[in-house]
């Protein structure tokens, strides 16, 4: 038997392994696992990397987690205020931006692994790369620079500064947001993430025209990876749909693995993809909170026999909602592990 | 050029997201004789409409099309009404906010900026807002709809969110008079969400809302 990492390598390379790659996105529900609140939870590395061994072993998925919350990155850049929920993720609370003074205002830390609120996000990564490194892929989460303003001044706000300008107050804050992405990448790379999860809905035709694509997003997105290379680097639009998008971000920055949406069609994607990189077919997890054990089974089936003829592919689900009921979780895995086999 | 060509251009400029255009060719048509309420009747609202007939026939058209058909209609409609020869009729009132626990303000901008196109007046709520809010605010203002916008999963379902705001409706025998709409990325994923969630309706997007709430106003009772 193969262990999470052989088989992830096996799936990119293409070679031969016991069954595809799963990857199971389970963060808030370590504090159920621990028996603790989400803020008790949340304020300690050791507690976010105890939960994410357990759920790891007690599900046998391929993955874990070095993300806590996508505020965290706020708090890197100068928020101070996370809201926190009793059933679902921690969201920023206060934005950083609240006008164009404000992005001049802007400080992106020289070094944000000195920066307290990367300390907890440090401890995790350690105790992670200790026990499991190099037998189960760390994964780490990190926003593109065109997606970070949403989190700093709010998405609408971001739109508006986006769309409507001022160009030179919004080339400033990307700049800025560039700075960050890298150091930000590099660091979690340095502390032994391996899977680097880079989180763009702007790079998703869901969200902009293909023009404003091709015209903005993708010299971005190309920064961003020519800063950073490609190892480890993945794909991801935040659940939005980018099979439209693949050919030309494939050909343009060398990325190799691609996170589909849920709304993508997998045999399209992979089609494009054409064996010149790894497919990640992802099932859309908020069906979870109510399917039938026996729509979960069938749900996984037909997306694994979408995706695994020619090989290279991954199982993968979003953020997966905490509402979701244990059994269902165990249900999708079970029904992933089984029709990915390969042997 | 006739009303016709305006709105094919002034379609084509909301689909490049090209305000500066968008708001000229309305100029220019407006000193070369074209009326305030022809270009908010004739131009912007078939704009949000076509917008809405997009929606779901595979066309290339993405949030931020959306966003943008909703600023240019809102800045259009406001300076177009002031100019209007009387003021035009009202159709309703919404009450909208994001539900408790939710901070996240796009969708509902985009709702209100169409709404206002489509002569229904809208209160901005804000984020964070309880269930009670919701309604009381709704009474107040003699509104026939609440908005409820939900980013997020635990938001959309909690105990706190539109169940609650149904249940209070229920109590106060509300429930004839004032309609619960939602929308967010929930009920995207889940299409049956809004019937989890005892809402009167939802909406794909947040410029086909504008259209589902004219409905909803209408079939209110007064």
């Amino acid at each position: 038997m193969n262990n999470g990492m052989q088989r992830l390598v096996a799936a990119i390379n293409g070679t031969a392994s016991d069954r595809i790659p799963v990857f199971c996105n389970l963060l808030d529900q370590g504090a159920r696992e621990l028996g603790l609140s989400l803020e008790e939870y949340y304020s300690s590395g050791e507690r976010v990397a105890e939960a994410q061994l357990k759920m790891r072993a007690k599900y046998g998925h391929d993955n874990v987690w070095s993300l806590f919350y996508v505020g965290k990155e706020a708090e890197l850049l100068g928020c101070n205020k996370i809201f926190y929920a009793k059933d679902g993720p921690p969201n920023v609370g206060g934005f950083v931006i609240r006008s164009h003074d404000d992005v001049h205002r802007l400080v992106v830390p020289k070094d944000i692994t000195a920066h307290p609120a990367f300390a907890e996000s440090a401890k995790c990564l350690r105790i992670l790369k200790s026990e499991v490194g190099g037998k189960y892929p760390i994964c780490a989460y990190i926003t593109a620079t065109m997606a970070l303003p949403a989190i700093l001044m709010g998405m609408d706000q971001w739109m508006e500064l986006l769309f409507l300008g001022p160009i030179e107050v919004r080339n400033e804050l990307l700049a800025k947001c560039h700075d960050f992405f890298v150091q930000e990448l590099l660091a979690y790379r340095n502390a032994g993430a391996d899977v680097l999860v880079y989180s763009n809905p702007f790079g998703s035709t869901d969200i902009v025209p293909m023009k404003y694509f091709m015209e903005h997003s993708l010299p971005w997105i190309e920064k961003d990876i020519a800063a950073v290379g490609t190892a480890g680097v993945v794909y991801y639009c935040g659940m939005a749909r980018f099979n439209p998008v693949i050919a030309t971000v494939l050909q343009r920055t060398g990325l190799g693995v691609y996170y589909l949406s849920p709304f993508d069609d997998i045999r399209e994607g992979k089609k494009i993809i054409a064996g010149r990189g790894l497919t990640c077919g992802v099932i859309n997890d908020i069906k979870l909170i109510d399917w039938s054990e026996a729509e979960v089974t069938h749900e996984v089936k037909t997306m694994i026999e979408a995706g695994l003829p020619g090989g290279k592919f991954l199982f993968g689900t979003g953020v997966m909602p905490y509402a979701i009921p244990e059994t269902n979780i165990r249900t999708m895995l079970e029904a992933a592990y089984r029709f990915g086999r390969l042997e | 050029m006739n009303i016709k060509q305006l709105s094919r251009e002034f379609n084509e400029a909301i689909y490049d997201t090209d305000r500066d255009r968008a708001l000229r060719l309305i100029h220019d048509a407006v000193a070369n004789g074209v009326t305030p309420e022809e270009v908010v009747f004739d131009v912007v609202i078939p704009a949000i409409e076509q917008t809405v007939k997009l929606v779901g026939t595979g066309a290339e058209l993405n949030l931020a099309q959306h966003f943008m058909t909703s600023q240019i209609s809102s800045e259009v409609t406001e300076e177009m009404v002031r100019r209007f020869k009387k003021a035009p009729e009202i159709l309703g009132h919404i009450v909208i906010g994001t539900a408790r626990g939710d901070l996240h303000t796009l969708g509902k901008r985009i709702v209100i900026g169409c709404l206002q196109a489509h002569m229904v007046e809208s209160t901005d709520l804000g984020v964070n807002v309880p269930p009670e809010r919701f309604v009381d605010e709704a009474v107040a203002h003699h509104a026939q709809v609440i908005g409820i916008s939900a980013m997020m999963v635990h938001t959309a379902r909690g105990e706190e969110g539109c169940l609650k705001v149904r249940q209070i409706l229920h109590e106060r025998g509300l429930e004839d008079r004032i309609k619960i709409i939602v929308g967010g990325a929930p009920y995207r994923f889940d299409r049956q969400l809004y019937q989890t969630v005892q809402a009167d309706a939802w909406a794909e997007d947040a410029i086909s809302a504008g259209k589902t709430i004219v409905e909803l106003i209408r079939g209110a009772k007064p």
